[in-house]
């Protein structure tokens, strides 16, 4: 086939073939399996229905939101002692961390009277291993 | 187009549907099996997806807007499903599609339902080498002798686009047929 020209060839087939009255069975086939056409029913009071049941979802939706922040609130009011004693006894912080979040408000408030006895004063003074340290700091 | 829009009708009208449907079965069973079968190649698998392209059709029938032909909708549906079960089937054996269809084309020799010569093998040979889509554009205007503006509405593909696709299928044909 030195010059093959598809238009000039005669016009070669396919080369199918079909069973014999295969095209009457297929008919026959086809429309005895149709599948059940289900006819689409949209009753009239469906759609009122549906915007019903939206308006009453958003409703309750939008109550629950109130009651919710009342009956659920996460947040539990911690005494002042029970913080105090954390922040003494349990925390990492250290009184010096504590001392230097503390602004001038807060330093004037704590200045109390204390009523003490000279003897007091006196035991502190002689059991406080830091004295030295404290004298240092305030010159 | 009248007539065609009175069709569409009584097919989309539940009380004439059966009777039009089986005037639709009658007139496109033929045409829409060889199409199909230029795809697939077998009789049982051209059967199959007959089958399966007017089950699409009658459930679908309902979406069908009358924006195209219904001709051309068929032939979408038939077309479509035929790449899809190649597709399926190809993967099912653990291969490509072009490895797949390939196979396809050696099994003809022992296909009961071929009866082509040496020559109708080689031509089958020598389109299953080209794209996917010019193997379908050589097809519907070789075999099937369609009109390019019909191609054109199924395959959405333009008509000077086709001529083009048409016309390097053949380059390539005419090559292959030519050699030993």
């Amino acid at each position: 086939m030195n010059d093959f020209r598809l238009d000039k060839e005669p016009k070669i087939g396919t080369g199918f073939t079909t069973p014999e009255g295969y095209f009457d069975a297929f008919q026959q086939k086809v429309m005895q399996h149709l599948p059940v056409q289900e006819p689409k029913v949209i009753p009239l009071y469906a759609r009122r229905r549906t915007w019903m049941m939206s308006a009453v979802a958003i409703l309750v939706l939008a109550l629950m939101v109130p009651a919710y922040n009342t009956f659920y609130k996460n947040t539990e009011e911690i005494d002042a002692a029970s913080m105090e004693n954390y922040l003494a006894y349990e925390s990492t912080i250290s009184q010096y961390d504590l001392i230097n979040l503390l602004d001038s408000e807060d330093i004037q408030s704590l200045d109390v009277d204390l009523a003490l006895e000279d003897k007091t004063i006196e035991d502190i003074l002689t059991n406080n291993n830091n004295l030295e340290n404290y004298i240092y700091e305030n010159e | 187009m009248q007539d065609e829009k009175d069709f569409i009708k009584a097919l989309l009208d539940s009380k004439t549907q059966n009777i039009a449907f089986e005037k639709l079965l009658a007139d496109f069973k033929r045409p829409l099996y060889s199409h199909i079968r230029n795809i697939v190649l077998n009789h049982d698998d051209a059967d199959d997806v007959l089958q399966n392209t007017f089950v699409k059709v009658y459930q679908n029938l309902k979406n069908f807007k009358g924006e195209s032909k219904l001709f051309s909708w068929i032939y979408r549906i038939a077309t479509n499903e035929s790449i899809t079960f190649i597709n399926a089937k190809a993967k099912r054996n653990g291969q490509t599609s072009e490895a797949f269809q390939q196979k396809q084309v050696e099994n003809l020799r022992a296909d009961d339902y071929f009866d082509g010569d040496a020559v109708h093998l080689k031509l089958q040979k020598a389109i299953v080498a080209l794209p996917e889509k010019q193997q379908l554009i050589f097809k519907m205007k070789y075999f099937q002798e369609m009109k390019y503006e019909e191609i054109s509405e199924i395959l959405g593909t333009s008509v000077g686009g086709l001529k083009a696709s048409y016309f390097h299928a053949v380059k390539k044909i005419e090559d292959f047929m030519k050699r030993d």
